[in-house]
């Protein structure tokens, strides 16, 4: 289950309806048809959830403090699964060098940390390279499988050129997972053993839109910055995005750009969005680095009243745009459980469990959509950033 | 009228003088109730004033304090960093493996959070990760030239303090390692420098000098996400402080104070710089709730200092009021208690005076004297007063008979009570605590009814400090009770004796007869079965031979236990005298020697008697009695000895003895089975035996010892014993015995004197006996244990022309045995000079071959002097084997028997066994026929008369005097022999008192018999 509470800028409930009654059917209403469009044709037995599925989607003047607290719960434990090793080896790859992952390694690290003071040793390499490659993706993985992992973990940076390595290492007796952002399931032809991380991508992208579309009174013009080409949350966030804004006629698409998870190169492409639409009303960014990249050049070209801008992730940078009312709304992914989980899961695929009673196939985690005036308090809370 | 006014104004100056009372405690209680409002206002303020200025001083001491608690923390760290790079070697870069273990090893060491490499691409490598760290750690941002203290709000709780450093020259893997850093919990560093805990109204945090939290915690009222500066510019600030000096303060590193309110509270807060770093360290203290516990505490004392002093003025008042009243009570009741008190001391002297009379009357009509004692204040007698009673009691009738002083009573003490007597009066007289009571009793010689018992008793008046002033006592006439009480007394003793005798007798007789029961029936029952068994087996003569010796043992034994038993009976009874007659001592050991002889050699036994300073041999004592024990003991020797055991009997003189006495010690000593420890403290009881002398088989009454004992006692010897299980047993009898005929001649016989003599023995006691013999008879002797050196001495003698003039030889020595010894003497010191043989044995069967040897004389061990003195005084050659003369072929034929003997079995045994001798036998039945028989036979008919005693119708004393009064004399004359089971010494006596010749005790002992028959028919 996830909830989706649509309510406008002003806190007047949305549908245009002012019956409360005809307001809580609305919502149930809307609630429903996003997970089932969320589901994005996805087998409802894919998802065993752990903890619910949860994508909240406030407005700024209806979202309190507690929606940080929601948004990144530090407060984990280790679960009451008793390890059968003193000591794993794990390897870890991902997309590429960025805060998100940086995030994600903190749950990895205190994780490690929580069995260490249980007397178990949980060794990891945790690399990326300082771009998207799924390339060097492969590269990675097949040396990680010459040394003596217990298990290797990967965030995939491309679907179809990973996929094939990770079956073929699966056949010579690797243990794969997959983590983090980005998943390659079972109906992408992939055998890897369980995935934790985001399963909600789509509606991810569809709520932040519907956000924005609110924002806007459902009219105009929005560019789109996916991400990494191939990338399947960039992708699955874009197609979210597009299919909301398909909704209202009153809204359109007038770009759509891949920034390959670069801040650089989403403010270049803004850039250009601001300079080819003249009427841009909004811009969707499906990644954690194109907020940044996109707010700068909106507050270079002086256009910060006219444009709306809603992204992804807590980038530092980023939630100060949202604390100054640059960005509009943030879909902060809850990174630190996802590096935790992902820990407690390769902890117990080792000890060769598969998905099951210890574990499902798919852990996932929540995201938040937070506003301006949750900005200061994540800022605080995340970075230790005081106004 | 008068004295109506005066009450008035006495009842007006009452009234005055209360009304001046409450007046002047109303005035007082306000004077003390205003000083103690000013005096507690001021220390209220003064309070205030110095805990404020205290805290001023303790705020900035504290967080000086801590301050610097932080900057060496930083330091510390920073040099932990430079000594873990400086101990970094190439072989802990060799692998991923090595650096961990290297990280590891430093992470432990210092105790931090993490520590770490970072190398070129910003891949953070720790103790069990490699990660990139570039997003998370700002300092990683830029080129790191110089260390670096930085904070990384890593994820919310998680704050931590990061001290970094710059590397070079350390390559890993190929990259270049840029940093290395270290992580602290900030929370953790902050945790031992807060003083918040419980009500504790006291914070500790840091800040950056831009206002900014270190941390994430709340500081007082300051949360954690807010900027201090931003809120302390709202609150307001204490006129002694500004804003802008605080502002100042942190923009340029300076430590400060400033007190101000906020949120309600007026606190106090100090700020300090850490050094190298751009943090303020800040304490907070609340000072109203300081302040407030001040003004509660001030508050409460000053309300109960005024309900103090509102109490202290009532009680006061009434306690005035009461000593008002009181006093008056008082006075009403002294002059009531004066006149009371009068008629009270009247009334006491009149019923003293009463009671005087009567108590006079009293110890008249109870006879008790009464006397009295003044002292003075040294405790010394200044006056004494005996009663007219105590003087007629003690038999005096007046003073000039019986002064009043104390000697007059206490030289009539008895002396064996004076002494304790005195003491107890004058314990009494000088015990200042006063609790001491005289009470004694005590004889005083009365002047005409010699010693009587008094009873005495009496107590002091004494002065404040204790010393004695009159002293008055009683004195009673108790001699009629004291001695009824002894006779009471004597007859308790008795009576308790008796039952304690009776109960012993009881229980004496009950264990005698146990005893008896099963010692007499053991060997009743062999000599019944085996004379059933004989008779069953009649015609087989050795059967019925084996069958009689075993009766006869079994016999044997009844006979000796019966014996013992009445020997025991007699003795416990006192019928047993001891008779102390001249016995001589080397007599009674040379017959004990020849008793014990043949049993000797039967049981292949080795026996020695010897006697050591024996000079008196001729004693008084009751030789049949010292035989007795002698032989018990030798016999019991004997009988536990096994074979080529030795059995010894020494007699040792004391010196100890008085003038007309000597003391002797018998020692009786066996290398038999001994006895245990516990039979040893039993063996002198009636019917005790050693376990394993029954289970070895040897026979015993249990009487032998505990008669021995019985004897030894009655002799006033003691007896003692010394026993080792498996090795022997020593019998120890003391005795101190009269002596008789001087002593043994101790002069030196001139022949001999200064003549060498040889004593040959293997025994060092023997050769130490005769050699010291030898001396006292004037002789140089000398003495060797050895046959052979006895034969090398006489040849050395006889070389040196200083030969031996005697020579004493123990007759068997190991090395050469005395017969040899003599032979080769006698071949080197030819035929002229004696030597005489000493032996323990017998020596019949060797004398001819000794003689032949060159032996002069025989002496019998054990030597003593006289024998000795005997020996070598004679002339040498004489032989005695001319005495030695057996009659043993006495021919008893046609001898004629007048056997008197009612009980028929009895008489068919002595006829039987009489006859085979030879003798004719005639019967009496009882003393009547007897004496009718020789009234009736002629003179000559019968040679001797056996005679029964206990017989009826006449029994054989009375038979016996009648025959002694016939007329015939030859008739009157026939030997008569008592055959009696009376055998007791007595029973012996009373025969020959009754004019019988012999006594013979049943059972017959044949061979004693036919010795008695010998004797007198010979």
């Amino acid at each position: 289950m996830f909830e989706k509470m649509l309510k406008d800028e002003t806190g007047q409930d949305k549908l245009w309806s002012p019956n409360p009654v005809l307001g809580v059917f609305t919502v149930v209403f809307c609630m429903l048809s996003l997970g089932l469009s969320g589901c994005g044709g996805k087998s409802p037995n894919e998802v065993l959830p752990v903890q619910d599925e949860e994508s909240v989607l406030n407005d700024q003047d209806n979202s309190n403090g507690e929606n940080i607290v929601k948004a990144v719960n530090f407060d984990h434990e280790l679960d009451g699964y008793e390890p059968l090793k003193k000591e794993y080896n794990f390897y870890f790859t991902y997309k590429t060098v960025h805060p998100w992952w940086d995030a994600v390694a903190l749950g990895i690290e205190d994780a490690a940390k929580q069995y260490e003071d249980k007397g178990i040793i949980i060794n990891y390499e945790y690399l990326a390279p300082n771009e998207v490659s799924a390339r060097d993706q492969v590269r990675r993985l097949s040396e990680a499988s010459r040394q003596d992992f217990d298990v290797i973990g990967v965030d995939v940076a491309d679907v179809s050129i990973v996929t094939p390595v990770i079956n073929e290492l699966m056949e010579d007796g690797q243990k794969i997972m997959t983590f983090s952002s980005s998943d390659a399931s079972r109906e992408d032809g992939c055998n890897r053993i369980a995935y934790v991380g985001n399963t909600h991508n789509y509606e991810d992208g569809a709520d932040l839109t519907e956000a924005l579309c609110k924002k806007l009174g459902y009219r105009g013009k929005v560019a789109i910055l996916v991400g990494t080409r191939g990338a399947p949350c960039h992708e699955e966030r874009a197609l979210g995005v597009q299919d909301v804004i398909a909704r209202y006629p009153d809204m359109k698409i007038a770009d759509i750009a891949y920034d390959e998870d670069n801040a650089e190169k989403a403010y270049e492409f803004t850039q250009e969005f601001l300079e080819k639409h003249e009427d841009l009303a909004g811009i969707v960014c499906c990644n954690m680095s194109n907020p940044v990249g996109a707010a700068k050049a909106v507050v270079e070209a002086g256009r910060e009243d006219e444009i709306v801008i809603v992204g992804m992730d807590h980038d530092q940078e980023a939630l100060r745009y949202l604390r100054d009312g640059i960005i509009y709304a943030l879909g902060v992914q809850d990174c630190y459980s996802i590096g935790f989980d992902t820990i407690q899961v390769a902890v117990k695929i080792a000890d060769g469990h598969l998905p099951g009673e210890d574990y499902p196939e798919k852990t996932e985690e929540i995201t938040t959509i937070i506003y301006q005036n949750e900005a200061a308090k994540m800022l605080q809370e995340i970075y230790g950033e005081i106004e | 009228m008068d004295q109506l006014r005066q009450n008035g104004m006495n009842e007006k100056q009452k009234k005055q003088t209360i009304a001046y009372g409450i007046v002047g405690g109303i005035i007082i209680a306000a004077i003390l109730l205003i000083t103690t409002i000013w005096v507690s206002n001021s220390a209220r303020i003064g309070t205030n004033q110095a805990v404020n200025r205290v805290s001023e001083f303790y705020l900035e001491e504290l967080a000086g304090r801590r301050a610097q608690v932080v900057s060496e923390e930083l330091k510390n760290n920073f040099a932990y960093i430079e000594n873990a790079l400086a101990i970094l070697e190439s072989s802990d870069l060799e692998s991923q493996e090595t650096l961990r273990g290297f990280l590891g090893k430093v992470k432990k060491l210092y105790g931090v959070d993490k520590f770490a490499l970072v190398d070129e691409s910003g891949i953070v490598y720790t103790e069990h990760s490699t990660a990139s760290g570039l997003g998370r750690y700002a300092f990683l941002s830029e080129e790191l030239t110089e260390p670096v203290i930085s904070t990384a709000n890593l994820y919310g709780a998680k704050k931590q303090v990061i001290l970094a450093v710059p590397v070079e020259d350390i390559v890993f893997q190929g990259s270049r390692i840029k940093v290395c850093f270290i992580q602290i919990n900030i929370d953790e560093m902050l945790s031992s420098l807060t003083l918040q805990s419980g009500n504790n109204e006291t914070y500790c945090s840091l800040y950056y000098r831009n206002g900014e939290s270190l941390t994430n915690s709340d500081f007082g009222n300051f949360k954690g996400e807010s900027n201090l500066l931003s809120a302390l510019s709202q609150a307001d600030i204490n006129d002694k402080f500004s804003y802008e000096q605080l502002e100042d303060d942190f923009e340029n590193g300076v430590s400060g104070q400033i007190s101000f309110k906020y949120q309600g509270y007026q606190e106090d807060l100090c700020y300090i710089p850490i050094e190298d770093t751009n943090w303020m360290l800040t304490i907070l203290i609340r000072d109203n709730v300081i302040s407030d516990q001040i003004s509660s505490i001030s508050s409460g004392m000053m309300s109960r200092s005024i309900i103090q002093i509102v109490i202290t003025v009532i009680v006061m008042l009434v306690v005035f009021l009461i000593l008002i009243h009181q006093y008056r009570r008082n006075a009403r009741f002294l002059l009531e208690q004066e006149k009371a008190d009068g008629d009270r001391i009247r009334a006491a002297f009149a019923q003293i005076e009463r009671e005087q009379a009567a108590m006079e009357n009293i110890h008249a009509a109870m006879n008790s004297g009464l006397w009295s004692m003044e002292f003075n204040e040294e405790a010394e007698i200044i006056s004494c007063t005996w009663t007219d009673v105590f003087r007629k009691m003690v038999g005096y009738e007046s003073e000039e008979d019986f002064p009043n002083r104390l000697e007059s009573w206490s030289d009539l003490l008895n002396e064996e009570e004076k002494e304790g007597v005195l003491k107890e009066y004058w314990d009494t007289v000088r015990d200042y605590t006063g609790e001491k009571t005289y009470d004694v009793q005590y004889r005083l010689h009365t002047r005409h009814n010699g010693w009587r018992w008094f009873h005495a008793a009496g107590r002091l008046s004494r002065r404040e400090d204790g010393s004695p002033i009159t002293f008055v006592g009683l004195f009673v006439d108790i001699d009629d009770e004291k001695k009824m009480e002894e006779r009471l007394e004597k007859q308790k003793i008795d009576l308790e004796d008796a039952l304690k005798a009776a109960q012993h007798a009881n229980k004496a007789k009950t264990t005698f007869l146990n005893n008896m029961s099963h010692d007499i029936r053991t060997p009743m029952n062999a000599i019944i079965g085996f004379t059933s068994l004989a008779a069953a087996h009649i015609d087989n003569t050795e059967q019925v031979k084996d069958y009689l010796s075993k009766i006869t043992t079994s016999s044997n034994h009844l006979l000796s236990l019966i014996n013992d038993v009445l020997d025991m009976s007699r003795i416990e009874s006192g019928k047993v005298k001891i008779e102390e007659k001249e016995a001589s001592l080397p007599e009674i050991m040379h017959d004990l020697k020849t008793i014990v002889q043949a049993d000797i050699a039967s049981k292949q036994l080795e026996f020695y008697i010897d006697t050591v300073d024996v000079v008196n041999e001729n004693v008084l004592c009751d030789k049949l009695r010292l035989n007795q024990i002698l032989l018990n003991l030798l016999s019991n020797a004997m009988k536990f000895t096994k074979p080529g055991g030795m059995v010894s009997v020494r007699i040792l003189q004391k010196g100890n003895a008085p003038e007309g006495w000597a003391a002797y010690e018998f020692q009786v000593k066996d290398t038999g089975i001994g006895m245990s420890r516990e039979f040893q403290e039993q063996v002198f009881e009636p019917f005790e035996r050693e376990r394993t002398s029954t289970v070895s088989g040897i026979q015993g009454t249990g009487l032998g010892m505990a008669i021995t004992k019985n004897i030894v006692d009655m002799m006033g010897g003691t007896i003692s014993v010394a026993s080792e299980e498996g090795k022997g047993t020593t019998f120890t009898v003391a005795l101190q015995l009269r002596t008789c005929s001087g002593t043994v001649r101790q002069e030196v016989i001139p022949e001999l004197q200064g003549l060498r003599a040889l004593v040959v023995d293997d025994d060092f006691n023997t050769c130490s006996s005769v050699t010291q013999m030898l001396s006292v008879i004037g002789m140089r002797p000398d003495w060797t244990t050895s046959g052979k050196e006895a034969v090398l001495r006489v040849k050395l003698a006889e070389d040196q022309n200083d030969e031996y003039a005697a020579y004493i030889i123990d007759w068997l020595m190991p090395d050469m045995n005395g017969i040899e010894v003599v032979r080769r003497i006698r071949g080197i010191i030819g035929e002229d000079r004696p030597i005489i043989i000493l032996t323990a044995y017998d020596w019949s069967d060797i004398e001819e071959e000794a003689r032949k040897a060159g032996v002069t004389a025989f002496c019998s061990k054990p030597v003593f002097l006289s024998e000795l003195r005997e020996l070598l005084e004679s002339p040498f050659m004489v032989s005695n084997t001319e005495d030695t003369i057996l009659e043993d072929n006495v021919s008893f034929k046609g001898k004629k028997i007048l056997l008197v003997e009612d009980n028929e079995l009895n008489q068919e045994i002595a006829v039987e066994i009489l006859q085979e001798t030879g003798f004719i036998m005639d019967v009496a039945e009882d003393g009547v026929i007897a004496v009718d028989k020789m009234k009736a036979a002629k003179p000559g008919q019968y040679d001797l008369i056996l005679m029964d005693i206990q017989m009826p119708i006449m029994n054989g004393y009375e038979a016996t005097r009648q025959i002694r009064a016939l007329d015939d004399p030859v008739l009157a004359s026939i030997p008569i022999i008592a055959m009696t089971a009376n055998a007791f010494d007595e029973d012996r006596k009373a025969a020959f008192d009754a004019g019988m010749n012999g006594h013979v005790a049943k059972p017959i002992n044949i061979p004693k018999l036919m010795d008695l028959l010998r004797d007198i028919l010979t």
